[in-house]
């Protein structure tokens, strides 16, 4: 299914959430919706779901305006998500899998081994309100895709999961995509979807700042960068000739360099001066590219980065 | 519209396998037979022992004895006397002295519980109206009318020998007695105030109860999946009208079950009314075709109209402490028709009561009393005048605030639906509306 939006804008009191957003989503990949918290990701993904209805342009499937069977081709994760607490798991599937037209015998089987694969197996005949939080963000995550839909929605997916458990979920949206559906990935962490996506649409303030699959986009923006990881004071570091820019993580340092300047006369200076124990020399992070393009201050980004992450 | 099924099913299966719910439908009935029946049943309970009685006679008419002696025809169901007086004090009017002492050892004789009562007669007793009275502790309406009647024919018969006519006591009495008033209505029959009103109040009662109870229940529904964020997942499948209405008519569906049930039960104990003792003239209300169509359309409308505007407050509040600042009106909105209905079931044609019972959220309670009070009296009903064609154009008027309240509502509840956590201001709700 091919997703597009045409010139979207929505207005909540007199702020644009989201303005003049257009979209290509091409079949059968991944596509990542980036930007922090308040960019308008979710008002988008609303709008494409017809929960919310723009102001102006509209959204195609497939190149036609939404036909009414278009919701039982969607599966929807939201940001905002939750389950009838008083069911218990099989009857909570087939539920809302009733609710995208199956038939309620017709995904029984499927749902089964889904939940063995999840570990929640032994759980089926139990009430959801006796899960775990992350079991219960496991058994949302069958609930989106057990009617078998051509286009996926995932909003801000793993928060709250393990690493273990976003490793498992990750193969299995590889899967769905192999499998080819499309699916549609949104979340202010890029780390994670510079490890999922193979298109990025970065937004900004209900804008689009950026868009483009992931290997052109880090080609574009190919400027060096350096990771440092050591001990000492590495104050000096934005000084050197040729850094253009220091941003320091909790456990290591990354200098952007000019394309003239080679990484090696760096580790040169640096060594003489700090305990260096790990010096690598990277692409540039989404992350870096995002506060480049969006010509955000970065502190001020990282701060609500940060501030979305602890919340 | 498939869908729409969906949700209606497991929203009624959900309340109908409600341990709840099925306790609600016995122990109801069972309570407003409990609360109706028992105070009755106790008001009535005979005595089963001889109550003693005691008499200061202070006039010279032998008062006393006579009492006495007209008391002897009360017996209880064992056959042993009703009244025992036990002793009757003959003082003469200037003994103050000995009149107070007795007077005094009578009333520990009360406080003691070994005497229910003593008569004093003062001297004066046959031309006043006040020369007697009664000290009791105890206030059992019945003995005292028999008393009240007692004294009054040995007192019209002193009166009636101290004149000159020339009659007996019994023909006097029977010369005088008074008209015993009875109302028909212009069909010539004629129902007790008490059917029509304790009808009245069972048939509003269960309107009440069904449009408010089942109504929260929409709300406390809408609540329960804002509060478990399940509602965003929902509205990807479904629109939300689709949702709403789903809830409110398969609400409405366990809401008829729950009615079914009633009706079986009411048509188990009509079959046994005998030993009830109920006036027969009931029949001519909860079989009155006019009465039983109008109970019917003004459920149904009242809990559309209601269980909307229940809908509306759940989409707008987080929590159901939040949402009981709404209740309270509305459920006030409710009530209004007991408190107003003194009036209404004693005027019922007035303007006042008309106008009343035309405003939609009043309707299905003040205009079902009015049929209750008016329909049986009828010869004859038209469609477009009277109180069928009131009830008719009252019924119009709550189906098009349903029409509106349903507009508002789904405007309001899609936006609604998706606020968490301020509850939105007014003019935040009126700008929704517009969207």
């Amino acid at each position: 299914m091919r997703l597009q939006l045409e010139n979207i804008c929505k207005t909540y009191n007199h702020t644009p959430a989201v303005d003049h957003l257009s979209l290509d989503v091409p079949e059968g990949i991944i596509y990542g919706i980036i930007g922090p918290n308040g960019a308008g990701k979710t008002t988008t993904i609303r709008m494409i779901m017809n929960i919310t209805l723009p102001d102006s342009g509209q959204v195609l499937i497939d190149g036609k305006p939404p036909q009414p069977d278009f919701k039982n081709r969607v599966g929807y994760l939201p940001e905002e998500r939750g389950l009838y607490k008083k069911m218990t798991l099989m009857e909570v599937i087939t539920y809302l899998a009733e609710l995208k037209g199956c038939k309620p015998g017709e995904v029984k089987d499927s749902a089964v081994q889904w939940l063995e694969r999840m570990g929640l197996g032994e759980y089926r005949a139990r009430k959801v309100e006796e899960l775990s939080k992350g079991m219960q963000q496991k058994l949302q995550f069958i609930t989106t895709i057990i009617h078998k839909p051509e286009l996926i929605i995932l909003d801000e997916l793993f928060s709250g999961l393990d690493p273990l458990n976003i490793e498992l979920m990750k193969n299995i949206i590889l899967e769905l995509k192999r499998s080819g559906k499309t699916i549609l990935f949104s979340t202010h962490v890029m780390e994670q979807a510079e490890k999922l996506c193979d298109h990025i649409c970065m937004i900004n303030k209900g804008k689009k700042v950026l868009d483009g699959s992931l290997t052109e986009i880090k080609k574009r923006f190919g400027k060096n960068s350096i990771q440092i990881e050591m001990e000492g004071d590495g104050a000096f570091m934005a000084s050197l000739p040729g850094v253009l820019s220091v941003t320091e993580f909790n456990n290591y340092i990354e200098l952007g360099i000019d394309k003239k300047t080679n990484p090696n006369d760096i580790l040169k200076v640096i060594i003489d001066k700090v305990t260096v124990r790990r010096f690598e020399v990277v692409e540039p992070s989404l992350y870096d590219i995002f506060i480049d393009v969006a010509k955000i201050d970065p502190t001020e980004f990282h701060n609500k980065m940060k501030g979305a992450a602890s919340a | 519209m498939h869908k729409f099924w969906i949700i209606l099913k497991r929203e009624y299966v959900q309340v109908v396998k409600k341990k709840s719910f099925i306790l609600g439908i016995v122990l109801t009935p069972a309570l407003m037979i409990g609360f109706s029946v028992l105070p009755a049943m106790l008001a009535a309970k005979k005595s089963s022992k001889t109550e003693h009685l005691a008499v200061i006679d202070q006039s010279e008419y032998h008062i006393g004895t006579s009492f006495s002696n007209e008391l002897a025809e009360y017996k209880l169901d064992n056959g042993m006397p009703y009244y025992q007086v036990d002793s009757i004090f003959n003082l003469p009017e200037q003994d103050t002295a000995q009149y107070q002492a007795i007077y005094d050892s009578l009333a520990q004789l009360i406080n003691e519980n070994v005497l229910k009562y003593f008569l004093v007669v003062k001297p004066d007793a046959p031309m006043s109206d006040t020369g007697i009275y009664l000290v009791t502790n105890s206030d059992n309406f019945r003995s005292l009318s028999r008393f009240e009647n007692k004294l009054s024919n040995i007192l019209s018969s002193i009166r009636l020998n101290e004149s000159n006519v020339n009659l007996s006591v019994d023909s006097v009495l029977s010369l005088t007695r008074r008209v015993n008033l009875k109302t028909k209505d212009a069909k010539g029959d004629s129902i007790p105030f008490e059917i029509k009103y304790f009808s009245s109040i069972i048939f509003i009662g269960i309107i009440f109860g069904m449009v408010v109870g089942y109504g929260q229940l929409v709300m406390r529904s809408v609540i329960e999946e804002k509060n478990s964020r399940i509602i965003e997942v929902l509205i990807s499948s479904v629109s939300p009208f689709q949702l709403m209405f789903g809830k409110i008519i398969g609400l409405a569906g366990a809401n008829f079950t729950q009615m079914a049930v009633w009706v079986i039960i009411g048509a188990g104990l009509y079959s046994m009314k005998g030993s009830f003792n109920i006036d027969s003239s009931i029949d001519r209300i909860i079989f009155n075709p006019v009465i039983v169509i109008f109970f019917v359309l003004y459920m149904i409308s009242g809990y559309l109209l209601y269980s909307t505007i229940f809908a509306l407050v759940g989409s707008i509040v987080n929590t159901e402490k939040e949402a009981q600042g709404f209740v309270m009106p509305i459920t006030m909105m409710m009530i209004l028709p007991f408190i107003l209905g003194i009036y209404v079931i004693q005027e019922p044609n007035s303007t006042t009561s008309v106008i009343l019972s035309m405003i939609p959220l009043l309707t299905p309670t003040m205009m079902m009393m009015r049929v209750i009070f008016i329909a049986p009296t009828l010869t004859e009903y038209s469609l477009f005048s009277g109180i069928v064609g009131e009830a008719l154009l009252g019924l119009l008027f709550v189906c098009l605030a349903v029409v509106v309240m349903v507009w508002i509502t789904s405007k309001i509840f899609r936006i609604g639906i998706l606020m968490y956590g301020k509850r939105p201001t007014l003019p935040e709700i009126l700008k929704w509306i517009r969207y």
